[in-house]
């Protein structure tokens, strides 16, 4: 008779097989690109001849991240939208996750518009905000003008911060719905009993706000402010669409530069580095939002 | 019993285990076989742009009888890959990087010396009536280390474009030709929510980029981008006058200009009737001039640059076809090449797309002057410089250059600072390129 522990090997040796295509996959498609482009930082990479040539560089390239304001400036920024897009986002995500949840707004029409700028391509919604602020036609010049907001019309495009900022906008809107529905999901997770009793004890709104609507989303808000805060340094397509890093490299951010040094000036092992330290700072961000979910599985498990 | 329970158990796990290894084999070297480009000579694969950007019978809607009948009679089919144009540097490094085949015929824009290792030298073999046809100047561009790299296939220099009916509404009978006149007749026309000048100076980086626009400029000051050493050689009077004269032009440009990424961006401006004077391709002409886009149908006219101290410049827009050294059919891809270049394919190309032909008999067609009045213009402009300076680290060199402008242009900086400073940078690229 095979013992309870034979059977356990045997098991877990069959999950092994079952998982280990899924392996073979991530490994492909994550650690090696991972571990490819961590080494090409440490080389020079030039085009030359029938392939590329590689020449070690030590840590030239790292040197070169520090040594180049460049390279500061679009961390300075990247630092800058995160922070300003996970802020906007939550705080309007929460607040149409509020209106969502009340009795008025539970139809299903409001979650389906509500979708659609989320489910846009990245392209799309960057071509569709590029015609928004286009100086001449866009709509934006065009309403501030009709309510006499403005009397020339604005290049929104035009200004370093405001491009940037005006780039933000795009992706705050396109941002807001997934992040709004997650917190939803959070709100409907909170039993109702608790707010009767608030109630009875004459809790009023902002109270039962305060003390029972965050805390029970609390575990959703970490999540989306990590999920949030990937996304948001590795924006590219708005960058690319609407200013290709104009005006003067006012809106190169991390991601941008490190496509423009790889792809378009050909410094791949430069390129790599700037993409290396923009994965480490998604990786800790990973790290946290690893931890943020571990309360939850060790209640369920407990529970 | 236990062995028997052992074989049962053996084989049963055995034949699970090589039927899985087996059929994931066979999955991966099908996966593996369907990724490898085809390569069996009977098939031409051409990266190209896509159409409204110069583009083949094909892609570009012109010539597509001839071009079935070419591939019948050759035997070819002819497989293309036509993203948007800005995205043909990315896709050309990649594939070029990996090492594979991938293309036999890939366009290119000033790229070629920046990608000389993977493209053969094929001009020689091109028949002699068409290279006779061609402008002398033709292979300047596509000339590196001593090779001829590709052949343009259309002569692409940009020229000046202006509305005649605004310039007339001030008493202006012809389009300026000195930077001062330019000036003043930019200055006469702006007002009213109109401009005199629009020219897309959002981007830095390439041919059509703000840098490439100054270098026209540059020539025109009698300013060279490099030494005969190829060392930078900008950051001199030639230098800072010429991107002066884009910093005084912009009193009287598009301010939208510092936003515009691309050529159609400014080109819908010109087109709308909100600016008076651009610089452009050639291929202006047509759209220009079609009712369904344009409402300055038949008020436009092309004339060459307005010259600098040292006369008129441009640029050169070197749109080309090179074939690439892992192509397992050079010949056929030479083939195919000549057919873009065929006379009555390069008639097509002008009246059909508004991109000019490159064979001088066809830019000298009564029928084809008649569709393309600007051509004589853009041979005009030919025969004063238009250099394009492209080098291996082109993209790098007008991205620091381009970058430097633009805040010259949005008035955060001083022309001759930012000329230092792009100077400054050039060197070290320069140096960098070893």
């Amino acid at each position: 008779m095979q013992t309870t522990n034979e059977y356990n090997r045997k098991r877990y040796r069959l999950g092994l097989w079952f998982v280990a295509p899924a392996v073979f996959v991530l490994l492909i498609v994550l650690a090696y690109p991972i571990f490819a482009s961590l080494v090409l930082s440490f080389l020079r990479v030039r085009f030359a001849g029938q392939g590329l040539s590689f020449e070690f560089n030590g840590l030239n390239n790292y040197a070169d991240l520090f040594r180049k304001d460049l390279f500061r400036e679009a961390l300075f920024r990247s630092v800058y939208y995160t922070v300003i897009e996970v802020v906007s986002v939550i705080l309007l995500a929460l607040l149409v996750a509020l209106m969502l949840n009340h009795p008025l707004g539970r139809s299903a029409f409001y979650r389906v518009v509500l979708l659609v700028p989320w489910a846009l391509a990245p392209v799309a919604n960057a071509v569709l905000w590029k015609w928004i602020y286009n100086a001449n036609y866009g709509i934006l010049n065009q309403a501030l003008r009709g309510l006499g907001a403005i009397e020339e019309n604005i290049i929104w495009l035009g200004k370093p911060w405001l491009a940037l900022n005006m780039i933000l906008v795009a992706d705050i809107w396109k941002a807001v719905p997934f992040i709004a529905l997650l917190i939803l999901a959070g709100l409907q997770n909170i039993p109702s009993y608790l707010y009767k009793a608030a109630r009875l004890d004459g809790a009023n709104a902002w109270q039962q706000f305060v003390h029972i609507t965050l805390p029970g989303i609390k575990t959703t808000f970490v999540i989306s402010i990590v999920l949030q805060s990937i996304w948001a340094l590795k924006v590219f397509d708005l960058i690319y669409v609407l200013t290709k890093g104009s005006p003067a490299d006012s809106t190169v951010l991390l991601n941008y530069l490190s496509w423009r040094e790889t792809f378009s000036n050909l410094d791949i092992g430069y390129g790599a580095a700037i993409a290396n330290v923009l994965f480490a700072l998604m990786l800790m961000l990973a790290l946290v939002y690893i931890r943020a979910l571990r309360p939850r599985q060790t209640q369920a498990q407990g529970g | 019993m236990n062995s028997n329970r052992l074989v049962n158990r053996i084989s049963r796990r055995d034949f699970l285990k090589l039927a899985g290894a087996g059929a994931a084999s066979v999955a991966l070297a099908n996966f593996l076989a369907s990724c490898a480009p085809k390569s069996d000579g009977g098939t031409l694969n051409v990266l190209v742009p896509a159409a409204p950007d110069p583009a083949p019978p094909g892609v570009g809607q012109f010539s597509l009888d001839a071009f079935e009948q070419w591939k019948k009679n050759n035997g070819f089919e002819v497989t293309y890959e036509a993203p948007p144009w800005p995205q043909l540097h990315d896709k050309m490094a990649a594939n070029f990087a990996s090492g594979q085949y991938v293309h036999d015929i890939i366009y290119m824009s000033g790229w070629v010396p920046e990608f000389a290792d993977y493209l053969i030298d094929f001009a020689d073999e091109l028949p002699a009536d068409i290279i006779a046809d061609l402008p002398p100047s033709s292979f300047s561009t596509l000339t590196w280390g001593g090779k001829r790299l590709g052949v343009i296939f259309t002569l692409s220099l940009l020229t000046m474009f202006y509305n005649k009916e605004m310039l007339d509404g001030i008493g202006v009978k012809e389009a300026p030709k000195t930077w001062d006149e330019l000036k003043g007749v930019a200055k006469e026309l702006t007002g009213g929510g109109k401009y005199g000048w629009v020219l897309n100076y959002g981007a830095p980086e390439g041919i059509g980029g703000v840098a490439s626009y100054w270098m026209c400029f540059l020539q025109q000051a009698g300013g060279k981008l490099y030494d005969d050493k190829g060392q930078p050689s900008f950051n001199n009077a030639a230098g800072v006058d010429s991107l002066q004269c884009m910093v005084d032009l912009m009193e009287f440009t598009d301010p939208g200009s510092l936003s515009y990424v691309g050529i159609n961006d400014a080109t819908n401006v010109f087109a709308a009737g909100q600016a008076a004077m651009m610089m452009n391709w050639p291929f202006m002409w047509k759209p220009a001039n079609d009712p369904a886009t344009s409402k300055v149908v038949g008020k436009v006219n092309a004339a060459v640059l307005p010259a600098g101290p040292a006369g008129t410049a441009s640029i050169d827009g070197t749109d080309a076809y090179t074939i690439t050294s892992l192509s397992p059919n050079p010949e056929g891809a030479r083939k195919l090449i000549e057919f873009y270049l065929d006379a009555e394919v390069q008639k097509r190309q002008v009246l059909d797309t508004g991109w000019l032909p490159i064979r001088l008999s066809v830019l000298n067609d009564p029928e084809v002057q008649a569709a393309a009045p600007n051509a004589a213009v853009v041979l005009e402009q030919a025969k004063n410089p238009y250099d394009s300076y492209v080098t291996p680290d082109y993209n790098a060199v007008t991205t620091a250059i381009g970058v430097e402008i633009q805040k010259a242009l949005a008035g955060t900086q001083s022309a001759a600072d930012s000329i230092k400073n792009a100077s400054d940078q050039v060197i070290e690229i320069v140096k960098k390129r070893g």
